[in-house]
């Protein structure tokens, strides 16, 4: 890619998103909108500002949530994926389990685990994980049933371990399945955590938007959000920064 | 130093690489029934295979007659529901290491680069690195593959792919190479170059090779010695001493003999129905 594409793919959809907001603050002023129903671009960006330290620190604390939730979910879901798909016997006796699970509305549970675990970090964790864990899960089983039969004849005919077979054919092969599942459930990851704040929180971004809406004040649910798209797009954006590093064969898709 | 000589030597038996020359099989009433009860598929045998060392076998036969089984059977990679297997003498139990396995798809790692691929062998086996990349350079360079070190399976044309399939399944130096229809892929213009490629490396090595194959052209221009199946279950109806002289042309129409060893394996075939030419 030369710089002058670079540039432009960068530039266009900037500009695109700059005229948006414009076309919003006109609106907003054109018709006289009130504040208390929706703010125009100008009033939520300088509130971030002006509540800047604030949102940085409940951001942070909601992203801390997202991650422990997501790594939480993931990884028990690949290593069960690798289990369902590579024994018969654990795809008997789980899947059928997880198929069931998995139709259940999980952020449902909420309350529930509110009830059991009380006001504290542990059924955020609990609950962003087990939403996590879903989508992974399936996405691992196919990942390592997608590994070619042919490749164990291989990996059996130069005594390759059960560690090696793992490391060398079947985690890389299962990898980019594996991947598109962590991409979907990163921004998944980043809804969960929100809302279960809303139920249960004397901090994070979703405590910020709630205590806004009691105030009525707009502009700050606004600037809220802002903060936490950011975050969505900044974790997706790292989980694909990991895949490019981790699965560099993978680039010629994107070139 | 004979010590460091006798290190050498024992470390490379441990990993499972071979200081001779070419292994030995011999097989005694091969039988492969897939699945049991009503449902059960014969696939092959009995047969009697025996491969000397360092020669180049090939198995000759129509599709499904039990060649890749035998192959499967051979490198201990599918046990054999009758019948008995020894691989220099040492009776065949579970998968054997001192092999290099070639498949008709390259069964390449999408993930790693050419010569990647070769090194998973010095990887799993814990083999030297350096002698090890030097054995890959030296196969790179026999095989025309210089300078496509570090491209991806995708970014290999076929015929490149296969060749570093070969070069995987020589660069630890087993002492049998199995390879099943390794062309059966290719135009026929690179299936001439990289037999004749296969060719010069078989002279230099002398390998055990036992090559499986349905191309007549390939059977007759690589082997000492074509073992001609038919299906199914497969069965060797016949064995052809192939005595032409080495390195063999591009063109094997040079031989007379060629025309005549070719046209008792198409008699054959036809005489069982294979082919029906009026």
């Amino acid at each position: 890619m030369t710089i002058a594409a670079a540039v432009k793919r960068i530039i266009e959809p900037a500009l695109w998103f700059a005229g948006l907001l414009l076309l919003w603050e006109v609106l907003v002023w054109a018709f006289e909108i009130r504040t208390f129903i929706l703010p125009a671009p100008s009033q939520f960006l300088v509130r971030i500002y002006d509540d800047f330290d604030r949102l940085l620190l409940q951001g942070a604390i909601t992203t801390k949530l997202i991650i422990y939730g997501f790594v939480a979910g993931a990884l028990p879901g690949v290593v069960l994926g690798y289990l369902i798909a590579r024994f018969p016997l654990c795809e008997r006796l789980i899947y059928p389990l997880v198929v069931f699970v998995q139709g259940l509305p999980k952020i449902t549970l909420a309350p529930l685990l509110l009830v059991w675990f009380g006001f504290s970090d542990f059924p955020k964790i609990l609950l962003t994980s087990l939403i996590t864990f879903f989508p992974v899960l399936v996405d691992s089983v196919a990942g390592f049933k997608s590994v070619d039969y042919r490749h164990y004849y291989l990996s059996r005919s130069t005594g390759a371990s059960w560690w090696q077979t793992f490391r060398l054919f079947e985690l890389p092969s299962a990898a980019p399945n594996i991947f598109s599942g962590l991409k979907i459930t990163i921004v998944i990851a980043v809804t969960v955590v929100i809302v279960v704040e809303w139920l249960n929180s004397n901090n994070g971004l979703g405590y910020v938007v709630l205590r806004a809406m009691d105030a009525n004040d707009t502009p700050l649910i606004f600037a809220a959000l802002v903060v936490a798209s950011t975050i969505g797009v900044l974790l997706n954006f790292g989980v694909i920064m990991m895949e490019r590093f981790l699965l560099p064969w993978r680039r010629r898709e994107s070139s | 130093m004979p010590g460091v000589e006798h290190h050498a030597v024992s470390r490379r038996l441990r990993a499972g690489m071979s200081t001779s020359t070419g292994a030995s099989i011999h097989g005694r009433g091969i039988t492969k029934v897939f699945g049991n009860g009503p449902e059960a598929h014969h696939a092959l045998g009995p047969i009697d295979l025996n491969v000397a060392s360092g020669e180049f076998v090939s198995l000759i036969g129509p599709s499904g007659c039990g060649k890749s089984t035998t192959m499967l059977l051979v490198a201990g990679l599918e046990p054999a529901t009758e019948g008995t297997i020894e691989i220099d003498g040492q009776p065949l139990t579970s998968a054997i290491s001192e092999v290099g396995i070639v498949f008709q798809d390259h069964l390449l790692l999408e993930f790693r680069t050419a010569i990647r691929n070769v090194m998973l062998q010095q990887e799993i086996r814990g083999l030297d690195k350096r002698a090890l990349r030097e054995q890959a350079d030296r196969l790179f360079a026999k095989l025309g593959l210089t300078g496509a070190e570090h491209r991806y399976p995708w970014q290999l044309s076929g015929g490149m792919r296969q060749r570093v399939s070969i070069a995987r399944a020589l660069v630890h130096e087993p002492s049998m190479l199995l390879m099943d229809e390794p062309f059966g892929a290719l135009d026929a213009i690179t299936r001439t170059q990289i037999r004749h490629d296969l060719e010069m490396l078989w002279l230099e090595t002398k390998k055990t090779v036992l090559f499986i194959t349905h191309s007549i052209e390939e059977a007759v221009g690589l082997s000492d010695r074509v073992l001609v199946m038919s299906g199914s279950p497969g069965t060797i109806i016949d064995e052809i001493q192939i005595d032409l002289p080495r390195p063999r042309p591009a063109h094997l129409g040079e031989y007379p003999d060629f025309a005549r060893y070719a046209q008792r394996i198409y008699a054959t075939f036809e005489s069982l129905g294979i082919y029906k030419f009026k």
